[in-house]
């Protein structure tokens, strides 16, 4: 296994399998805290931690926990339990340390539990077998650093659009598109930019 | 029966976790925001706009709130017992946090 392999896990699953724009997983906060750039570089930090301690845990309580004793039913389960406690935790460092970007977040905070990206990026790396193809610990490295492309990626398709949003704001839209019409298929164009990268990495 | 168990284990090493990181992490706040919250009716209906008791209590202690009467399922016992008690608990500086009812 050489370096290119996380250089690949990185630029893969933050460009051209981007969670948002290409797996459409997570997009309750894309729409719903992006209306600025603060909070939406808030809430992709707080994904970013959630997101990569996630992998991380859920990697190694499925391979050293769940398979031995064949109980890989529970991985659902598991996870979310693993998930949950995560966004009390950053729910509890973001009060204490920013009480601003906790009121500006609000319920959205609470909402990374069911925030898909993290239990879809959890998920995809058991089935994409990295254990398999790496080995068990070189595996669990690909398995954090996908999370953290993943998350990368999160946080930049969270800031482009925000911008985005901010400029729609001072722009001229018809009367019946303001608000989220026009973001909606802001993001659809967005998406569609995404997908012309698809292909460029297997 | 594995399952159970270690869901279980799970459950109760995170949940112990998360106890002693809300201890560790406690973020100091008014303790008055207790106390008016104890006071208010308690079904968090969110009538008065704010979202639940909490966040009412909250407002009231630092002055955003100017009438009790947002508090729709509130009546008299309530309201009094928050304005004796808001006199009776002054700011650092000694003045008084006033509202209507």
């Amino acid at each position: 296994m050489s370096w290119t392999v996380f250089f690949v896990a990185i630029f893969s699953s933050m460009l051209i399998n981007n969670v948002v724009l290409m797996k459409f997983l997570g997009v309750c906060p894309f729409l719903g805290v992006s209306k600025k750039t603060g909070s939406a570089l808030g809430m992709s930090a707080a994904v970013m931690f959630v997101m990569v301690i996630a992998a991380f845990v859920s990697y190694l309580l499925y391979y050293l926990v769940l398979v031995p004793l064949e109980i890989e039913f529970v991985q659902t389960i598991s996870f979310i339990l693993i998930i949950a406690s995560l966004v009390q935790l950053v729910e509890m460092i973001i009060k204490k340390i920013s009480k601003k970007l906790y009121k500006s977040l609000g319920v959205y905070i609470a909402l990374i539990t069911t925030n898909c990206a993290i239990l879809g990026i959890a998920v995809e790396n058991i089935t994409r077998d990295f254990a398999g193809q790496y080995g068990l610990f070189p595996g669990l490295a690909v398995a954090v650093t996908t999370a953290f492309g993943a998350a990368l990626g999160f946080g930049l398709v969270m800031f482009a659009f925000s911008t985005i949003r901010e400029r729609l704001e001072g722009a001229n839209v018809p009367e019946a598109w303001k608000g989220v019409p026009v973001s909606l298929i802001t993001a659809g164009i967005m998406a569609l930019a995404f997908a012309g990268l698809g292909g460029i990495v297997g | 029966m594995w399952a159970v168990f270690v869901l279980a284990l799970m459950g109760g090493l995170l949940g112990l976790g998360l106890a002693y990181a809300a201890d560790l992490l406690k973020v100091e706040a008014d303790p008055r925001i207790e106390g008016v919250r104890e006071r208010l009716p308690g079904y968090d209906c969110g009538a008065c706009s704010y979202p639940g008791c909490s966040a009412f209590a909250e407002a009231i202690v630092e002055g955003d709130v100017k009438d009790l009467k947002l508090c729709k399922p509130g009546n008299n016992t309530h309201y009094d017992a928050i304005v004796d008690y808001l006199n009776d608990n002054r700011n650092p500086d000694g003045s008084k946090i006033t509202v209507k009812k």
